[in-house]
């Protein structure tokens, strides 16, 4: 290269770099801190608190570092091109665990975690032991399949063993009647950003456990359909970090949901089914019963049976749960990831009330949040 | 701090080299010393002191060592100067990995210390020592200045991994270096690609080689995928340090010398060790292996020499007997290429096939040899190696093994071309052209500049980010 030419080249790269470097610099140190990240749904770290100690023990330099990762400037838009990068150049298959398969995002969820299961699997039988042995209604078990189910295999990802799974939940449930849903489902009734299903698309199965569970002829099936104006970007949007498009929050509606109440325990709030100011929080399909809730109760005015049912679930129930409502009188929701099985007698009264317990494949091989 | 931190990106090194290009000259030492100082300090607070304390032992023997030359005082103060400096490396380094074996021979109650090891230790203890004894050589005189001598020392861009640089290399450039453009340019580039090595290519290997370790689904092709991920993540993790220390070195006017030179197109062991980690075998081969005689003494002398000179290698990369294996395992086969196999690999020079086979022998030497190197423990090295010659229960294929495959594929494929001098030769073949030249103008900084910000969004979105050769 001649002399010229390396001089322009090395007046234009010091430039440029110069540029990028000193922006990035002074915009990092005078932008004020944020306090949560929206796509991530978490708070971010702030600024350490300078001590002699944490200088010593090295905590500050590290803490320092997670500050300035988490507070750096344009953050989703860097991350974002991390992804691009990585899923564009470097051909990589998934990002922090999360892949992506026709426009669906999906976590990794293998391989099948034994302890986990058995971890659940026991937890469950303590309630059985503790609260329905003598003197329940009928108990049921349903395990709702992670998008992985539908989508890991067929395209090449490692996939949970998820036959194994079921089976396990079916012999080690062995008091409860197994409700298989697997064929009532596909990839098209999920959320593409998010873990959860789409609650519009969950008629066969609200069918399916109404026949195996005995109220079929009481579900009317008749609903409309609600959209939320507002778009709907899901958990995995933010932990992807790629440019997904937004989706919108459809929810099914009639006489019988309009007229019910939630009470809920924790908060002593009573709401309608339906919470959509939450269609505007960071997790819009809290607006499902309110989202995560240790225990809440419907109560269902336009019930012609007294029947109740009490649901042992984690989030993908909120969005079920409603479309069980024409054959119940009363559904409890109980989240033992947010109260401790061994209390509660202290807020149930457990008299004859069918069971269902409802949990996802994600929360069965992870479920040591359990208590 | 390490280079790939938002911390040392974004706040130490705009605000260093502000400072540094501002001042006057006879000022720039005194602030890359007080900036090296805080990088030190930032990840090592406590062990500010012993490095602190290492260089003043050395400044202060090398300068008796020079008033008492030719006489046998200066001997006494350089046996003095490696008491000193290989006396704190081998007790804070070594104290527990002897204590452990003496313990189990003779069951002395022995305590065990659990030191953890001050960064950059095993690299500015050997810069100290190189000093010292280039002084007792007459190779360089002693530094006066114990500003500079310190600067030296403890100058950031190769403090804590390297390359190892000989006071002699720099003496000069201490006192009177020059400043440019084009420098800063150069380093910046140098420094940029280091990066990239380090946070595109070396931390996505080495998030496969843990995707390996947590794995429950092993599978022979699993153990290759594993071994030759790491061989790859360790080259491009310690190289593109390397560079970015070379980079910014001569950002700040210095001159390092070359640390890696493709490696991984070696015909020989032999020459494999001309090409990796250069700076540290010389500094065995001119330090140790020479002065105990090096090929100008008998044959079975020669063979100790080797011997001795590469068990001290593999153990300066670690307390442990992985790493003694490791050594020994090159200083036989450097021992049969010398002694038994020295007309093959004249011949493997001229033959397209032999070429092959020799290159193929190196790539297989050295990835068993860095299955050995990153092994927790001799049985879990052997174990690995089991599993890479199908010697284990596991199938030759599993789901994740093939999924890891597939996913790293394109990784795994750049890593080994950008390995050679492939991509290196079709840059400088391009710019040759007037076409070229003319859009390089633009397009190589810009390239740059999208590195960079590549290299900042895996950094802030909180990616795997070790450093290897930070153990060492």
């Amino acid at each position: 290269m001649g002399a010229e030419n390396s001089d322009r080249k090395h007046k234009a790269g010091v430039i440029m770099l110069a540029v990028v470097l000193l922006l990035l610099s002074v915009i990092n140190c005078l932008q004020p801190d944020k306090l949560l990240s929206e796509a991530e749904r978490r708070t971010l770290k702030q600024r350490p608190f300078l001590t002699l100690d944490s200088i010593l023990k090295k905590e500050y330099s590290d803490e320092f570092e997670e500050y300035a990762m988490d507070q750096f400037p344009y953050r989703e838009a860097f991350r974002r091109m991390k992804a691009v990068s990585l899923y564009g150049l470097f051909r990589e298959k998934d990002n922090n665990g999360i892949y992506l398969v026709n426009g669906f995002a999906a976590k990794l969820n293998y391989p099948l975690n034994e302890k986990s299961l058995k971890n659940a699997i026991d937890k469950f039988r303590y309630i059985y032991d503790t609260y329905l042995k003598e003197g329940s209604g009928e108990l049921f078990s349903c395990v709702v399949p992670d998008k992985g189910y539908y989508l890991a295999e067929k395209n090449g990802y490692p996939a949970l063993n998820y036959e194994e799974l079921f089976q396990n939940v079916e012999e080690g449930m062995e008091y409860t009647q197994y409700i298989d849903i697997t064929d009532c489902l596909g990839i098209e009734d999920y959320y593409r950003t998010d873990t959860h299903w789409n609650q519009v698309k969950l008629i066969p199965v609200a069918n399916r456990l109404a026949e195996k569970m005995g109220f079929l002829e009481q579900l009317s099936n008749q609903y409309e359909e609600s959209a939320s104006g507002i778009p709907f970007y899901g958990v995995y949007y933010g932990q992807s970090a790629l440019p997904l498009q937004g989706e919108t929050i459809r929810y099914l509606t009639n006489n019988t949901t309009q007229a019910c109440n939630v009470y809920h325990y924790e908060t002593k709030e009573t709401t309608l089914v339906y919470v959509t100011e939450k269609l505007k929080s960071s997790d819009p399909y809290e607006m499902y019963l309110s989202g995560a809730d240790p225990l809440l109760t419907i109560e269902n005015p336009q019930a012609n049976t007294d029947k109740e049912l009490i649901i042992f679930r984690d989030s993908f129930a909120s969005s079920l749960a409603l479309l069980l409502l024409e054959g119940y009188s009363k559904i409890t929701l109980v989240d033992i990831r947010y109260i401790k099985s061994s209390i509660l007698d202290d807020y149930i009264d457990f008299h004859n009330q069918d069971v269902l317990f409802l949990y996802s494949t994600l929360i069965l091989n992870d479920s040591y949040s359990l208590k | 701090m390490l280079f790939s931190s938002i911390t040392f990106l974004y706040y130490f090194l705009p605000l260093v080299l502000i400072l540094y290009i501002t001042l006057p000259f006879r000022y720039k030492n005194l602030w890359l010393l007080l900036s090296s100082l805080i990088f030190y300090a930032w990840g090592e607070p406590l062990y500010s002191i012993l490095i602190l304390l290492c260089i003043l032992q050395g400044y202060l023997i090398g300068l008796r060592i020079e008033a008492a030359r030719g006489t046998v005082r200066a001997r006494r103060w350089l046996i003095l100067s490696v008491i000193l400096s290989l006396g704190t490396l081998g007790f804070v380094k070594y104290y527990d990995f002897f204590a452990s074996n003496i313990k189990v021979l003779t069951h002395l109650p022995l305590p065990i210390l659990s030191i953890a090891l001050p960064l950059g230790i095993s690299f500015y203890t050997f810069q100290i020592l190189s000093y010292t004894v280039d002084v007792y050589w007459g190779t360089v005189k002693a530094e006066r200045n114990l500003l500079d001598f310190t600067a030296y020392a403890i100058l950031f861009p190769q403090l804590v991994a390297g390359p190892i640089v000989r006071y002699s290399d720099i003496s000069h450039q201490l006192h009177q270096r020059t400043h440019s453009l084009s420098k800063i340019y150069l380093g910046s580039r140098r420094f940029i690609v280091g990066l990239g090595k380090k946070v595109l290519l070396a931390n996505s290997f080495g998030m496969l080689c843990s995707k390996f370790d947590t794995s429950g689904d092993r599978s022979v092709l699993f153990y290759w995928v594993y071994a030759v991920a790491y061989t790859l993540q360790i080259y491009y993790d310690f190289s593109g340090y390397s560079d970015m220390a070379i980079g910014l070195g001569r950002m700040f006017g210095f001159e390092f010398m070359e640390n890696f030179n493709y490696p991984y197109i070696s015909k020989s062991i032999t020459e494999f060790w001309r090409r990796w980690h250069i700076s540290l075998s010389t500094f065995f081969r001119d330090y140790v292996y020479i002065p105990m005689g090096g090929n100008r003494v008998s044959k079975p002398r020669q063979l100790m020499n080797i011997l001795v000179v590469w068990m001290l290698t593999g153990l300066w990369h670690g307390a442990a007997w992985n790493f003694v294996l490791w050594g020994l395992f090159f200083a036989s086969l450097l021992i049969l290429e010398k002694f038994v196999f020295s007309n093959w690999i004249m011949i493997s020079k001229r033959s397209v096939l032999s070429s092959v086979l020799s290159h193929s022998y190196v790539l297989l030497a050295v990835i068993i040899s860095f299955v050995l190197f990153r092994a927790e423990s001799l049985g879990q090295a052997f174990l690995d190696l089991q599993g890479m010659f199908g010697l284990t229960e596991v199938p030759m294929v599993s789901q994740e093994s093939w999924y890891y495959l597939r996913s790293y594929g394109v990784l795994l494929l750049m890593g080994a071309i950008g390995s050679t001098p492939i991509v290196k030769n079709g840059l400088l073949k391009l710019i040759s052209t007037r076409f070229g030249e003319t859009i390089a103008i633009i397009l190589e900084p810009a390239i740059l500049v999208m590195l960079l910000l590549v290299v900042t969004g895996y950094l802030v979105d909180g990616s795997f980010n070790p450093f290897l050769y930070f153990r060492f």
